[in-house]
This record gives structure tokens, sequence and C-alpha cells, in this order.
């Protein structure tokens, strides 16, 4: 088969070993309920708890390659927003299967999802997470289709100011949550004046939680004297969201619900909880912080 | 270095060419050069024509006052450049026209020493003068390593054998590199400046045992200074220059000329003769 | 007196061959897979006599496609790098060179960064753009370096600085239109990796290397006399010019080759050549081949304890080469202060 850097791949009959290479695979792994065909995952792999029990292979750049063989996978997965070329390619010389994802758009992640299940031999598995996925975000799109989007500032990181460009991964997931990001280009990972963002005053300013200081980071940004300036600052309007929310996972799709709520509570308001927003509170177990507005 | 059976090999530093005094050991004839020269602009400095003989075991003082193309002079005579009209000859063969190694073998240069990069011991500094005599990739050998040895006991340095060069003064220094030359069993030894950073101890002590060397090994030995008086004691030939023209050649008797010497030297000098047939010059005193 | 003999050589190469002898071993023995002294050395030998199908798929894995190849990649990087080291601080008349002082690693990764911006796909192709790179690099630093038509070793360096300053800053403005993917791999890269297989057969590199270090070698009584001054150098007969213009040529080259397949590890290039002068003399015809010896022996210590250190993590070798080489640096320079 061909993966989706566009290698071929020959991957045996059975996969019964498998070893990932990035935090998000494995979350995968362990959506599609095939953890216990996981040989070993890297040292980062915390989500779910679980998986921080699984043997390692060390880091995402620089994986040990002997600690892969000595767990004799049958398939290893990686992808290219987080591995590295050369990992892939001193795997295949060795005559290991790699497959290597390569998602782009939010649907692309779901396409992955089940094209990896495929590769792991459990289509089905796939198609039934991949199809439940994207129920979520039909219905979603369905909630949010008469809402303008938000126009947002999705901060990467404060010093210096990076945000993101329009081609990444979660501006689409970012799209789908009903905002759109105010930051127009072709970078990735374009540096952003604070004069830009004074310009373009966000309606929102959505921050990549802080999991040691939760709750500080709107109060962080006030207290920055040049972020005063802000409209979205000043008022409030600090969205932290969790760091799923940058990674290609099925836990995306909570990020963007949760996302989706902040950004426009009038569309949920009329009760019907969704079975979901409970079961993702309880899956996590994470508070999701409520800024005020 | 074992001696089997009788006395030591002693090897000799001589350069053994020419048994007879009369063809000169140098022949400089006509010589001249230019610096920037090219065909449109005039050159920055003319050199010549100078022309003069040295024999063996004689000593040579190329003098003159700053500027006076002495260094010029010198270049030719090393083979650093080659006279734009005239020749130089050393027994026989015309020196640029040497390659490399063959002219290292027969000309040595003493300047002062350029400073060192890593730490070198005294006799490491001395056998490179060896260098020439040896094949691509070279390692010394014992014979090499004796006339290295004597070398520095014709200098009388041979106490200094294993000590650093960067540790030596200035005057140890000088021997030190006076050494290397002599290690390269040269037939012209040329010397620039050599008196420069010594006191006056120091300056008799080079001169007189540059002149025993020149007698013991054969050499033809240059010297290229300004000091007039070291110059008039010391040497059996001189050359005198300036602004780049070759004034008089002679004995210091011949050339040392009251008037002559003023005017090069642009100050007021008295020249007096001494009864070993020597000058002797001095400042002359203001009335 | 006691020059420097042949028989000193090859004597001080012999034991610095064995200790790098034992180095290979350790390196052999260690690593993230359980594998027993007793079965490497089975492995080892099956392998050599042809026997490939008595050993399990894993031991010939571990041994013949990780460790093997990662050793004789490190033993070809250090060497290399070491050798350029000694020839560039007798060339700039610095003891302060290294290999990457005249912009070569700069030049490399500015060749191994536009190909991967402009040819992706095609494997190998970095490795290739890189030396290309580094090529380019020595040329325009040659031309740049000539004094009167001659390389002259203030020009040189001022040139090979100012070029390696352009190119970092070139390489700084090419890095935000990078992938992120490939952001990562450069600034991995520039750290030194020797995971990654080389595009050419690793045979004729060591060719290359056994060529190149040999003709630095046909001149290194003449480095001796031009280290105590180049006008001296002349009037003792070396050929002063010819010997600049091989040794530059030759520590480029090899500068090049390292860096293409293993990144720009730092402080080898350095550092083994003074730790050589320290234990064996500033005598070149000894100074290159153990300098060649010992930055294998180096570099090899570095890689095999960056991949057992904290374990399965693997520390890029450059990280491990920082941090064992700045303490050697400063115990260096103290010890210069006599």
């Amino acid at each position: 088969m061909t993966d989706e850097v566009g290698r071929s791949i020959s991957v045996p009959a059975e996969v019964r070993r498998i070893v990932t290479l990035a935090p998000d695979l494995t979350e995968t792994v362990y959506a599609l309920g095939l953890e216990n065909r996981l040989a070993g995952d890297t040292d980062y792999c915390d989500t779910p708890p679980a998986a921080k029990a699984k043997p390692h292979v060390g880091t995402t750049i620089n994986p040990s390659l002997e600690a892969i063989v000595s767990l004799h996978p049958d398939l290893v997965l990686a992808t290219t927003s987080i591995n590295r070329r050369e990992t892939v390619e001193s795997l295949a010389q060795l005559g290991i299967a790699v497959y290597t994802s390569n998602p782009h758009t939010v649907r692309g992640m779901l396409d992955s999802i089940r094209r990896m299940a495929d590769a792991m031999g459990a289509p089905s598995d796939g198609e039934a997470l991949s199809a439940h996925l994207q129920q979520r975000l039909d219905a979603l799109a369905t909630r949010l289709k008469d809402q303008p989007p938000a126009h947002v500032l999705f901060v990467v990181w404060t010093d210096p100011l990076i945000s993101i460009g329009q081609n990444t991964f979660i501006a689409d997931a970012l799209r789908w949550a009903g905002a759109e990001s105010v930051i127009l280009s072709k970078q990735n990972w374009p540096r952003v004046s604070l004069e830009e963002v004074a310009r373009l005053q966000p309606e929102y300013i959505v921050v990549v939680e802080d999991a040691t200081r939760p709750g500080g980071e709107e109060a962080d940004l006030q207290a920055r004297p040049q972020w005063k300036q802000i409209r979205a600052v000043e008022t409030g309007h600090v969205v932290p969201i969790d760091d799923q929310m940058e990674r290609p996972s099925p836990g995306l799709i909570d990020a963007i619900e949760t996302l989706a709520r902040e950004l426009h509570p009038e569309a949920f308001a009329g009760g019907n909880a969704s079975a979901d927003s409970s079961a993702v509170a309880a899956r996590r177990g994470r508070k999701v912080m409520l800024c005020a507005l | 270095m074992s001696a089997s059976g009788g006395g030591p090999a002693v090897a000799s530093l001589a350069s053994g060419r020419g048994k007879d005094d009369a063809p000169p050991r140098l022949k400089v004839e006509q010589a001249s050069y230019a610096y920037a020269a090219t065909g449109r602009m005039a050159p920055s400095f003319t050199l010549g024509p100078v022309s003069f003989e040295a024999q063996q075991c004689e000593t040579v003082a190329i003098l003159g006052p700053n500027a006076s193309g002495k260094s010029t002079l010198l270049r030719l005579l090393s083979g650093t450049n080659r006279p734009l009209s005239g020749r130089i000859e050393l027994d026989g063969a015309e020196i640029s026209a040497l390659d490399a190694k063959a002219r290292a073998q027969r000309v040595a240069l003493v300047q002062q020493e350029s400073e060192l990069l890593f730490p070198l011991r005294v006799w490491e500094y001395v056998l490179q003068g060896r260098h020439p005599y040896g094949r691509r990739l070279r390692f010394e050998t014992e014979e090499d390593c004796l006339l290295a040895g004597n070398a520095l006991e014709q200098v009388g340095a041979d106490s200094l054998r294993q000590r650093w060069m960067d540790q030596l003064s200035g005057g140890e220094k000088q021997r030190v590199i006076l050494a290397r030359a002599l290690a390269q069993q040269p037939a012209l030894l040329l010397l620039d400046e050599p008196t420069q950073h010594l006191d006056i101890g120091g300056k008799v002590e080079l001169l007189r045992r540059l002149r025993s060397l020149a007698r013991e090994n054969r050499y033809a030995v240059l010297i290229v200074t300004h000091e007039l008086d070291l110059a008039a004691e010391f040497s059996d030939r001189v050359v005198l220059l300036h602004k780049g023209k070759c004034l008089c050649v002679g004995t210091p008797a011949e050339v040392y000329e009251r008037e002559l010497l003023e005017q090069v030297f642009e100050a007021p000098l008295e020249v007096e003769m001494r009864p070993s047939g020597r000058p002797r010059v001095m400042l002359r005193e203001e009335r | 007196m006691r020059p420097l003999t042949p028989s000193r050589v090859v004597w001080v190469c012999a034991a610095l061959a064995g200790a790098l002898f034992v180095m290979v071993v350790i390196a052999l023995r260690l690593g993230a897979y359980p594998i027993s002294a007793r079965d490497i050395v089975m492995t080892l030998f099956d392998g050599v006599m042809g026997r490939r199908d008595r050993i399990p798929s894993d031991f010939w894995l571990v041994v013949f496609g990780l460790r093997l190849p990662r050793i004789a990649l490190g033993i070809l990087v250090g060497a290399a790098l070491s050798t350029a080291g000694a020839g560039f601080q007798a060339l700039l008349r610095n003891p302060l060179a290294d290999p990457y002082v005249l912009g070569i690693a700069s030049g490399a990764a500015l060749g191994s960064m536009l190909s991967l911006m402009l040819a992706p796909q095609v494997p190998g192709a970095t490795q290739v753009a890189a030396f290309i790179g580094a090529a380019a690099t020595t040329a325009v630093v040659y031309f740049l370096g000539r004094r009167g038509g001659q390389l002259d070793s203030a020009t040189l360096l001022l040139a090979g600085i100012i070029t390696a300053s352009f190119l970092s800053a070139a390489i700084m403005f090419l890095e935000t239109m990078l992938s992120g993917r490939d952001q990562r791999g450069m600034a991995f890269w520039l750290l030194g990796d020797l995971t990654a297989p080389p595009s050419v057969g690793l045979r004729w590199l060591y060719l290359v290397l056994i060529v190149v270090v040999g003709c630095i070698y046909t001149t290194a009584a003449d480095l001796n006399l031009i280290l105590t001054g180049e006008q001296e150098a002349r009037h003792l007969g070396v050929h002063v010019n010819r010997v600049k213009l091989v040794v530059y040529l030759g520590a480029s080259l090899l500068t090049g080759l390292a860096v293409s397949v293993g990144g720009a590890i730092g402080y080898v290039g350095l550092l083994v050549p003074h730790v050589m002068r320290m234990l064996f003399g500033t005598d070149y015809r000894l100074l290159i081949p153990a300098s060649a010896l010992g930055g294998a022996i180096a570099i090899l210590l570095a890689d095999t304890l960056a991949r057992t250190v904290v374990a399965p993590t693997e520390l890029p070798v450059g990280a491990m080469t920082a941090l064992a080489g700045a303490p050697v640096f400063i115990y260096l320079m103290r010890r210069r202060v006599r």
C-alpha cells in the first residue's frame, strides 16, 4: 500500500505489534481500541495515561532505532508533523514497514485514521471511529451554520508572538469550531507584531492552556502592558484551550467542540446538553475553563 | 650518534666547494631590479645596476642608509626575486635559475624570526635546516642530527639544545637562527641586519663569530647593515648603496671617504684611518 | 635530541589503532537492544563467513544494519574532521581554527536546505546537495582569500568568517520557509547525526578519506617548516604556495565529506589535534595520522555515550562532543599558560 507521503510500503498480513512515534498516533491507536497491539511508543506519549506504561523507544525526533528493532514491530506509525524524514528512511532500510501520516486538515485526519486502521488490519474499527467523529463534526456544523465565524488570534507562543498560517491544521480546526484566524499568512508559524494584532483587533484570543497554571492565561496577558491595546485582552475575551487543539488526533474533536461552545454559546443554549460533551469531560478528566464574557 | 672505534666522526659544515681562491664564489654582474614596473606605470623604486664579487671565506658588508636598496639586493641574492637584468651567479650557477631545494642547499638566509605558533625545542628548530637535503617525506638521518649538533656548537649554543624556542633571549635566539642556517651547509650565508636587537657586546660577538665561520667553513658571508663602524671593523669588502645605486665597492679603507659617506648618510662625519688599515667613523663636532 | 623516526610514527599509530579497536568493541557491545557479547561475535563470524541464514534476523539487523554502519560512519567522520582541523590550524596559522571556520558547514547546511525545499522526494539528495554546498563555499572562500594571487592565511581567515556569517544569515532566512518537519530535521542535522545512511557507498567514502589524508600527509614535513615562518620555509626549499593549496583543498574536501554524511559535529576538529599535540608533539608527520585515529576514537566515544547514557533516549552526538569538549578546551587553554 501507499502511505500519505507517497511511499509504498508492504505491510504484513497480520499486524500484531505496532510501534508509534508520536503522541497523537498513540492516541489514535487507543481510540481505535487497538492498544493491546501497541508494543511501544515514545517518551512523550501521555494521552491516555495508560500509554505511559508502554515500553518507550525514545524521543519523537530521535527515537532509538535499536529499541524499535528490539520490539519486533510489524508496523511503525510516524507522522510528518513531528517525526524526521531520516528516521523513516533508516527504518525502511532495515526492512521495517513504516506508515507516515500527513494530515493537513481535519477531514484529512479522519481519512488518515481510516487508512491507518486499514494498515493495521482493523478497517472496521477505523470506519466506525472515523464515522463517529465525522458525525460529531457535522452536528457541530449544523449548530453553527447560522453563526458568523468569530475572528480570533490563535497564539502559539507569546515571546515572540507566533501565530498560525492559513494552511495549517490548526486553522482548519478553528474553522470547524466556528472561528477564523485573523492572520492571513502562507507561512506555517508566522511571527506577528503586536501592532498588526492591534490593527486587526480580533474578537477573541485563543491561547493554549498551560497545564501547570490553569486559569492563569488571561491574567498573564493582561499583565503585559503592550497587550492592553488589544481590545480582546481588555475585555477578557481570552479563551484558553487544551493542547489537543494542536494535534491531529481524535481528541481534537473534543477541543473543537469545547472551543465552539466558548465562542458561540448562543448556538448551544437551549438545553440539549449532548451526551458527547459530558463524555468529553468525563473521559479526559480535565477541567474545562470557561472565561468570563 | 655513536662513536665507533676511533674518534667521533665530525661531519663538516664546510661547503667544500671551490678549492681555489681564484674564481669568485659569488659574482653579481650588473644586476638590477624595479618594483611595480608595469607597462604603464613608472617603477616605484629601482635598484642597480649593481656589480661586485665575493670570495669564499670572505665577509662582505652591504652598506647603506634606509631605503637604499639593501633589502632589494638581498632579495635578489637569496633568489626570492629574479633580477630584471644582469646575472647573479653562485659558483657559476645562476641563483634565480636554481630550483627551490637546490637553492636552499647553497644559500642560507638569516632573518628576524617569525612568531612561532606551537612550542618547539631548539634542536628541532635547527634540525629543520636539513630539510633541503631530504626526499619527499623525509625523516632526519643520523648525519642530519650530527650536522645540526655541530651547527649549535659552532654558534656556541650547544647548551641551549633542549630549551624551548619561545623562552630564549634575543641573543640566544639569534644564535639559534644562525645555527639553523649553518645546518643548511650553504655556500653563501646572507644576513639581514643581524645586529638590530643586540647590545654592543652582542654585536661584536656575532660579527667576530661570522668572520671565523666564514674562514673555517669557507662560506661567502654577506651582511646587510647600516652600521658604519661595525662594517668597517669586520668586513673584508664593502658594497655601498645609496638610493638604489651602487656607489662604490672595495675594502673599507677604499670605500670610506668622508665626503662620500656624508653624502650617503646625510650626517656630519669624520673618517680616521687607524694603524690596522681599517677606518674609523665618528660624528663630527659642530663648531 | 631524538628526532622523529618512522618507527615512532608506526608505534604511536599502532597504539592508537589498538585503542580504536577497543572502542569499536565497546561500541558494538553497547546499545538499546539486548544482545550478548557472545551473540555479537557469532553474528560477526557468521556474517563474515557468508552464513547469513544462520543468524537470527534481529541480530543481523542490530549488528550489521545498525551498529556496524554507525561505527563505520563515526570513524570516517571523526578521522576526516580531525585531520581537516589539524590542516586548517597550520594553514591559517591559528590554533583556534576548526574545520568550520571557513564556512564550509554553513555552505553544506544551505545546500541541504535548498535540496529539501526544491527536491524533497529524492532520497539522498540532501547529502549530495550538502557536499555541493560545501564545495561551492570552498571555491568562493578560495577566491576571496587570495592576496597577490596566492592564498594568504590572514586574508583566508577573514574571507572564511565573512562567508560563514553570510551563509548563516541566508540559512536563517530560508529556515522560515521550510516545513516544520524539515525544520526539525535541519536543526537536528546541525548537531550531528550518525544514523542516516550515506547516499554514496561507505567504501567509496573511505577511499576518498584515505587518498586525501595521504595527500595531506605528503606535505607534513613542509607544514612543520611553514609553521616556523612562511618566508623561512621558502628559503629552506618549501614550495609554500603549492603546499597551502594542497592543504586547503584537502582539508576542505574532508570537511565537506564529513559534514554531508554526519552533520556539523563540533569540537572534534578543534580539540583532537591539540590533544594529540600535547601527547605526541607538534611534528605533523606524526600529528596527521594521530589526529585521524584520535578523531575516530573521540567520535566513537561520544556517539556511544550519546546513545547509551539515557537510553532509550538518544542524545545528538554533537551535544555530547560539546559537553565533553568545553571542559577539555578550558583545560587546554589553562595549560598553554605555562
